[in-house]
């Protein structure tokens, strides 16, 4: 990064973070502090809802995903749609009829005040700890690329989002949402023509589609019901569905986020707005990695693409074997280079044998190279490199450092941080409301005036932010980090779905048996994850029929016992 | 369970009610994996 790159960095984050404390300043009202204004637009609650979900890890990592397996990750969000039609038919209805500022209020109404603090502490500690990954997954990876200390990135970015989510509550989420989003759209679609404009000049759309299919990397579908594969049509619509019902449906985070229309039908619009979107957005993201992959065919890619952890294991007593592992993917690439030309040329010529013999050799030869990349993984594990062996997560920032120019390094930076900065603020505000509404009003100070809430909403914000940061200093990763995130939900999301499924659906079961249900389920969730490897998204699935199916279960046992008890005389 | 009335309209010219809207995002949802299966099929 050169001087440019850094004022586009600074100009665009601090400027947007010191708007959105400027425009919402002075304001002190409990409702517009947790809710936001109550003229938002829904395309504000649209993209505000799309930019707490889509972290920084979504844009850093994904087309990572992309160059290394192809698509298929887009199946994990084809329950999105379905999950958010649900939500905004039956959930949204429901929570602004009884105008609750945080889901679990809901419970609480519903069932009884035991119930509501275990949906809202499930919510914490899940949130608490996924809170701490999204700002340290894109921090460990910009500070290694970038030289820049890890723990001052984490500090300065971490503060930077705490201030102005702490001065201007949820009205400062959303405005700024607006502005990242923009730049981060921007940053992508840029990165996006730079690349298209960087392939060889003779290379077809067509032909670039070709060669990613031929290496497997546009199976974007995956009909089989193999469960243990982790991405396939029906893992993604009914795991999927699952854990987009919980997330948006039950997470403060993104409840927080819908409730702040001023009207159900901005909120259910905005719902729509992301219904709509989501796979097209993830299915871009993923083809971004495709290209970057289908590039990397004719320039040749480093070996490992965290080149700072190669260099640090070279140093440190692995240097020979890394370099001749290095000087082996080299020769295996030259050789892939020219059964592509080959390949390219039967092709255009319609001689299908040759084109099957180029493809043929075209994959023996990327075969060995992938070979030369596994093993220079294993060599780094050996030399105790504290990188992970996924490298998938250094894809995208290594082609945008090598290969885009100055200003335009600056921008996809920025829309790294974007992208950081907006999903943390929805996070933190989210916590910071909960524990102010749930557990503070609800239990410590019942009777107060706005003005008391308002700060004590401040200072829990705040508290969540340092503890989030705190984590993340701490945090060390070892699988790629979206599906960190993504698992560390999954664990969690299910048994709190199936709260609210009951309490929307089943009219007749109560807070005892809710509660003991969801606290059996959760520990079974914990239990088969331990000793299962099946595709994560499946523990919404069982985690929410558990809960539902005990929750039914238990009530029929107390409906007995209640039955079969004496009479008071 | 009922809408308030006021929120009845959608404002969205020809997707009037909300089940029209649900309806067409729906048909949208399968427009996309229909066409991911045949970037699926046609680049094997």
């Amino acid at each position: 990064m050169n001087a440019l790159d850094y004022v586009v960095l600074a100009v665009a984050l601090l400027g947007i973070a010191a708007y959105g404390i400027w425009r919402t300043r002075g304001r002190q009202d409990f409702n517009t502090y947790l809710k936001g204004a109550s003229g938002t637009h829904w395309l504000v609650i649209g993209l505000s809802v799309m930019a707490t979900q889509a972290s920084a890890i979504t844009f850093l990592s994904t087309p990572g995903q992309g160059y290394e397996s192809g698509l298929g990750f887009v199946q994990n969000y084809f329950g999105a749609p379905l999950a958010l039609i649900v939500i905004a038919a039956v959930f949204l209805p429901i929570y602004r009829r009884l105008n609750v500022y945080t889901a679990y209020e809901y419970l609480g109404l519903r069932f009884d005040p035991k119930t509501r603090l275990l949906g809202a502490g499930l919510f914490l500690l899940q949130r608490g700890l996924g809170a701490g990954i999204t700002i340290y997954a894109p921090a460990i990876v910009l500070s290694t690329v970038m030289g820049w200390r890890l723990d001052a990135t984490i500090v300065c970015s971490g503060l930077v989002v705490v201030a102005y989510t702490v001065a201007g509550g949820s009205a400062a989420v959303n405005l700024t949402q607006k502005y990242q989003i923009g730049v981060i759209f921007a940053g992508m679609v840029a990165a996006f023509l730079v690349l298209v404009a960087r392939l060889p000049a003779g290379l077809t759309a067509a032909d670039a589609l070709a060669l990613a299919g031929g290496f497997h990397r546009l199976e974007a579908v995956d009909f089989s019901l193999n469960v243990d594969r982790r991405y396939t049509v029906w893992s993604g619509v009914l795991g999927g569905m699952f854990l987009a019902l919980s997330y948006f449906g039950t997470d403060q985070s993104q409840v927080q986020r819908y409730l702040s229309g001023g009207s159900l039908r901005e909120s259910r619009l905005g719902l729509m707005f992301n219904a709509v979107f989501k796979i097209p957005m993830q299915f871009f993201i993923l083809l971004l990695g495709v290209l970057i992959f289908v590039f990397y065919q004719f320039e040749r890619p480093p070996v490992f693409f965290n080149r700072a952890a190669w260099e640090r294991a070279a140093e440190h007593g692995a240097g020979g074997r890394l370099r001749a592992l290095e000087s082996d993917f080299s020769a295996a690439h030259a050789q892939e280079r020219a059964q592509i030309d080959a390949w390219l040329a039967a092709r255009h010529a319609g001689d299908r044998p040759a084109e099957a013999a180029a493809r043929a050799a075209l994959l023996e030869a990327h075969g060995r190279g992938t070979a030369a990349r596994e093993q220079t993984k294993q060599a780094l594990g050996g030399a105790g490199s504290r990188a992970t062996a996924n490298d998938a997560d250094y894809v995208f920032i290594t082609f945008i450092l090598d290969h885009l120019p100055h200003g335009l390094i600056g921008l996809l930076v920025t829309a790294f941080f974007a992208a950081a900065l907006s999903s943390k603020a929805g996070e933190l505000n989210a916590l910071g409301s909960t524990t102010t509404v749930d557990f503070y009003r609800h239990i410590v100070r019942r009777e107060a005036t706005d003005a008391h809430y308002v700060t004590a909403s401040k200072w829990f914000t705040a508290f969540w932010g340092f503890v989030a940061i705190g984590f993340a200093l701490f945090a060390h990763l070892a699988e790629n980090l979206i599906q960190a995130v993504n698992i560390l939900g999954s664990v969690f999301y299910g048994v709190v779905l199936g709260l609210f499924l009951v309490a929307f659906f089943l009219k007749r079961i109560g807070g005892t048996a809710v509660f003991w249900a969801a606290l059996a389920s959760q520990g079974l969730v914990f239990a088969l994850y331990a000793n299962l490897s099946i595709s994560y998204l499946w523990y919404n699935v069982i985690g929410c029929a558990a809960c539902v199916a005990l929750s039914a279960a238990l009530q029929v046992a107390i409906g007995m016992a209640g039955a079969r008890a004496p009479q008071a005389p | 369970m009922k809408p308030p009335a006021d929120d009845e309209d959608t404002g969205l010219p020809g997707l009037r009610t909300w089940g029209r809207v649900y309806l067409a995002v729906g048909v949208v949802f399968v427009a996309w994996v229909g066409l991911l299966a045949a970037l699926t099929r046609m680049f094997p």
